[in-house]
């Protein structure tokens, strides 16, 4: 459990979505263990005490973020709406409490709402989250919210400019000194065609760990593929980018056999970009700013209500073009596959980045590395435009 | 609720106390409930209660709800038993406005029940005797939705089931022979009635979440999910992870799974979509003739484990089981036990002929019709029944999946995969993964599943759906369903309750902690390596260890007993 406990502080550090040092992960088994800085690993305690749940991870983020959504939201919400697609598909919303509220039995009042949502914002302590089948869930349910609030945060500062003291300071430390450019320098890939099946595994094993080490993906969030002969090589669901071993399912594209059924989520769409472009190799991640970037559209008028999933337009961010589409058996399978041949990438509405590589990984890694750059070149030019 | 004495024909429809309805939901919570006072009788005493029971979410358009649990003693198991079937009959149970039928004593002469919103009565049923599931759900047809059993009821099989008209089973415990013994052929269901939905907007969104979230887990719409080629689906994946009992479970893998695989049943049947009332997953599977095709637990136990690799043969041995009202994993199960007692798996051919003189008792169908843990007993081979407190162990071998070993033992109705149903994250990567070969944390995941899935079983939802969806979003259902707020850890602390109440009527009636174990062959003999997965036998020692956590974690003492005798008294 304690080793546990490590590996998921550890990887909260490394994709640096807490503060140096300001985390506490708390695990119960028959009895309850918990680590990190004091103060948040005896609220992880005190809240998993009330859960019972396998895990509880309380953090501070590395980025004020969630806590500048906190303050700015109306004096009566009680939760702020994050319209990425992975809120809207897995968190709802992401509840939040006040300093106020916390003041008597802050565990008891943070557990309340965990007995409903799987993460919450805690004004003045960070984000905490519950795992309520294994403790790595805790961990990434972290990691959604995390990314959830970042993403809402840069698109509200866009929309509507800085609200309160301090943020705009807090904006340019984030600009100036904690992003860092993405860049494929320095790792090597294989050349393709690559065929032979253990060759393939341990490339897709390298470069699910090339892009979390990079911060292209979050490790949880994004899938890997890639076809040789009449095999497709997809990492399985639910599973995590840099940690690939024994997690990749071979699937024939002739459908003889079902075992595939623990691929991706996005086997339907990985397919289709394989019949309709020739492409050998798929990576898919949720870069931040491409996100965010694909949810800000100034078409005027426009009747579309649910722009994420009913969007029939193909706009274009640069010259990557940017599609609507539910994840899994809904719409992304069907509408990327037409628009991502030509430039061998492509962004899905409030959701992430798909890019190809017609031998090897090589292209598609930098392709995604090119597009979040882009991305964030672009966010700051209206940014700067906007002031 | 609707009671029905079956010795005098009296009738009487009664209030559930709403608060009953609080602290149980419904379904298997309220029939588990209902049970309280008789809880140890024998299963065959007329006085035995039968309870069908709806859950609060029947008769609303939340997915997969339209279901109900039947809940009375085992005559297989001697536990508590419950089981949750889908179809219509739950939701036109609803539509008569009733949430349960209680059925106790014993009918002079065969009967059926016959409910619509207007009333009930009880039909002689002399002239439906003897006949098959279908014969009697044709002959019922024109009185709404059917439940009815078979001859393998009437006979006494201990592994009977009460049947769905539309092939839905309530299956394992033998739930018909307790309906046979009370000479109730079949009970009928309609009605006209509509249920309300207090805040139509909270339902409305919760259920576009849930179905969103199907959308996304590929274990339900994807190219390879349940909903396209139905539970089948895993027989490639079982293989593939070197756990499908093979021979009865000498062997994790078996080189002829791919004749029944979800493609070659597909290929060779059409397998047409179908489901419970209102599913949009609607895993169930039909021929392009309108039969029902079997389920993954059938194709692998008629298959594997008696070494059969004949689809045709399978199918066949799935038709005469449900026209015979039983079980298909236990009588599977207990041919292939007997099958390794004798030296020899029955082929093919044999087992057809073998299933009706199970269901007439007949011939050495006599003595089959016991079960597994009996034949084996009765042949001085008691080891070679692979059951758990005498319920016959489904197609996913313990030794490929540990929080599965440790839920079989635990199981308060015996061997089966649904209470705890942890293929979904040790193999199914549902909601996350957990390591198969691994014991570590699994008591707490056990228990709290455990308990959620009693809760799923009372509101009445399909386990298929918690695939992708959660009670996070369930609970917002039946918030928008009733107007009351639930949030997941209150449905939770209800699951506790019953799955606490089942174990304590359990306990009651004799089982301890020695009944939480699994055959020894799976601590003893190795699963078949190969393909770089090892499939070493069970330590026993980790297994036990695992075991007392658990029991702590539930708050029972080391050797599985409660603390003390007050804990019905101080249950709602
Ligand atoms: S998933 Fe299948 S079993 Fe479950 S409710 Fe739907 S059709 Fe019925
Ligand atoms: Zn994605």
């Amino acid at each position: 459990m304690r080793s546990l406990i490590r590996k998921y502080a550890g990887k909260l550090h490394r994709d640096r979505s807490v503060a140096d040092g300001r985390v506490g992960i708390a695990a119960l088994d028959d009895v309850m263990i918990s680590e990190g800085a004091p103060d948040l690993s005896r609220l992880a305690a005190d809240v998993l005490s009330r859960l019972s749940c396998p895990g509880v991870v309380a953090a501070s983020p590395s980025l004020p973020f969630a806590e500048f959504l906190l303050r700015r939201a109306n004096a009566g919400a009680e939760a702020i709406v994050p319209l990425d697609t992975e809120t809207r598909t897995f968190l709802h919303d992401i509840p939040i409490v006040r300093r106020e509220e916390l003041a008597g039995d802050p565990a008891g009042a943070i557990a309340a709402l965990l007995s409903g949502r799987k993460g919450v914002i805690a004004e003045g302590v960070g984000i905490v989250a519950s795992g309520p089948v294994t403790l790595e869930q805790a961990y990434i349910h972290y990691s959604s919210v995390f990314h959830a609030c970042h993403v809402k945060y840069i698109l509200d500062v866009l929309r509507e400019g800085f609200l309160l003291p301090g943020e705009e300071e807090a904006f340019r430390a984030f600009r100036e000194t904690f992003l860092r450019p993405l860049t494929a320098e320095g790792l090597s890939f294989r050349a393709g065609p690559l065929d032979a099946p253990e060759e393939v595994l341990s490339e897709i094993r390298a470069v699910g760990r090339h892009t979390v080490e990079r911060g292209l993906v979050d490790s949880f969030f994004g899938n890997i593929s890639y076809r040789a002969g009449d095999t497709i090589y997809i990492s399985q669901t639910a599973a995590s980018l840099d940690e690939l071993s024994g997690c990749i399912d071979p699937v024939p594209t002739d459908n003889r056999s079902t075992a595939g059924i623990t691929a991706s989520s996005e086997l339907p769409a990985h397919r289709r970009i394989y019949e309709a472009t020739g492409a050998r190799a798929i990576l898919h991640g949720h870069p931040k700013f491409a996100v965010a970037m694909s949810m800000s559209c100034d078409v005027k008028d426009c009747p579309v209500e649910d722009c994420w999933k009913d969007c029939t337009r193909v706009r274009m961010l640069g010259d990557t073009p940017v599609v609507a589409g539910e994840i899994g058996a809904g719409g992304l399978a069907v509408r990327v596959p037409p628009v991502i041949g030509g430039p061998g990438k492509a962004i899905v509405y409030g959701h992430g980045v798909f890019t190809t590589g017609r031998d090897g990984f090589e292209e598609a890694f930098r392709s995604m590395a090119d597009v979040e750059n882009r991305c964030r070149e672009e966010y700051f030019r209206r940014l700067d435009a906007r002031a | 609720m609707l009671v029905v004495d079956l010795s005098s024909g009296r009738t009487l429809r009664e209030e559930i106390p709403p608060e009953r309805l609080r602290a149980y939901l419904g379904g298997r919570g309220l029939g588990v409930r209902l049970l309280r006072e008789r809880h140890t009788l024998s299963p065959f005493d007329p006085a035995m209660p039968v309870v069908f029971a709806v859950g609060p979410l029947c008769g609303t358009p939340a997915p997969t709800s339209a279901r109900l649990s039947v809940v009375s003693r085992s005559p297989l198991t001697g536990t508590v038993y419950d089981c949750s079937a889908g179809g219509r009959f739950a939701w036109r149970l609803r539509a008569a406005g009733l949430l349960a039928i209680l059925v106790e004593g014993r009918s002079p002469r065969p009967v059926v029940l016959a409910v619509t919103s207007a009333g009930e009565e009880l039909l002689p049923a002399e002239g439906l005797w003897a006949k098959t599931v279908g014969e009697t759900a044709r002959a019922l047809s024109d009185r709404g939705s059917v439940a009815a059993i078979g001859p393998a009821g009437e006979n006494g099989v201990l592994f009977s089931n009460v049947m769905m008209g539309e092939g839905n089973a309530v299956g394992r415990g033998g739930l018909g022979a307790v309906l046979g013994k009370k000479n109730l052929k079949a009970v009928t269901v309609d009605g006209d009635r509509t249920v309300p939905i207090a805040d139509r907007e909270r339902f409305d969104r919760a259920r576009a979440d849930v179905l969103r979230l199907f959308r996304a887990s590929p274990v339900i719409f994807g190219e390879f999910g349940i909903s396209g080629y139905g539970t089948p689906a895993l027989v490639d994946l079982m293989r593939r992870r070197r756990m499908a009992p093979t021979e009865n479970f000498r062997h994790t893998v078996f080189d002829g799974a791919e004749a029944y695989s979800g493609p070659a049943i597909r290929a060779a049947y059409g397998a047409e979509k179908e489901g419970c009332f209102g599913c949009p997953i609607r895993c169930r599977k039909r021929a392009s003739d309108g039969r029902s095709l079997p389920e993954y637990e059938t194709v692998s136990h008629f298959g594997a484990l008696n070494g059969i690799s004949d689809l045709h043969a399978i199918v066949r041995s799935n038709d005469a089981c449900n026209d015979l009202g039983m079980d298909t994993i236990s009588a599977a199960a207990t041919l292939s036990a007997w099958g390794e007692a004798r030296g020899r798996f029955p082929s093919p051919e044999e087992i057809v002929t073998l299933l009706h003189d199970i269901a007439h008792r007949r011939g050495e169908g006599d003595l089959l019709a016991e079960g597994s843990r009996r034949v084996a007993e009765a042949l001085g081979k008691p080891e070679l029944s692979m059951s758990v407190k005498s319920l016959e162990l489904p197609a996913y071998d313990p030794r490929g999946a540990y929080g599965m070993a440790l839920a079989y033992a635990t199981s308060n109705r015996g061997g089966c995969h649904l209470p705890a149903y942890s293929i979904s994250h040790e193999i199914l990567r549902k909601p996350v993964a957990s390591d198969r070969f691994s014991f570590s944390g699994k008591a707490r995941m056990i228990k709290i599943a455990e308990d959620a899935n009693a809760a799923v079983d009372s509101l009445v939802a399909c386990r298929f759906a918690f695939l992708g969806a959660s009670l996070e979003e369930y609970a917002e259902l039946l918030a928008g369903a009733t107007g009351e707020h639930r949030d997941p850890k209150s449905l939770e602390e209800i699951g506790e309750r019953i799955w606490l109440t089942e174990r304590f009527y359990n306990a009651r009636n004799g089982f301890t902690r020695a009944d939480d174990d699994l055959p020894a062959r799976f601590f003893t003999e190795a699963g078949t390596e190969g393909e770089g997965i090892d499939v070493p036998p069970i330590d026993r020692a980790r297994f036990g260890e695992e075991l007392t956590k658990y029991y702590r974690i539930r708050g029972l003492r080391d050797d599985g007993s409660f603390p003390d005798d007050g804990f019905l008294e101080r249950q709602p």
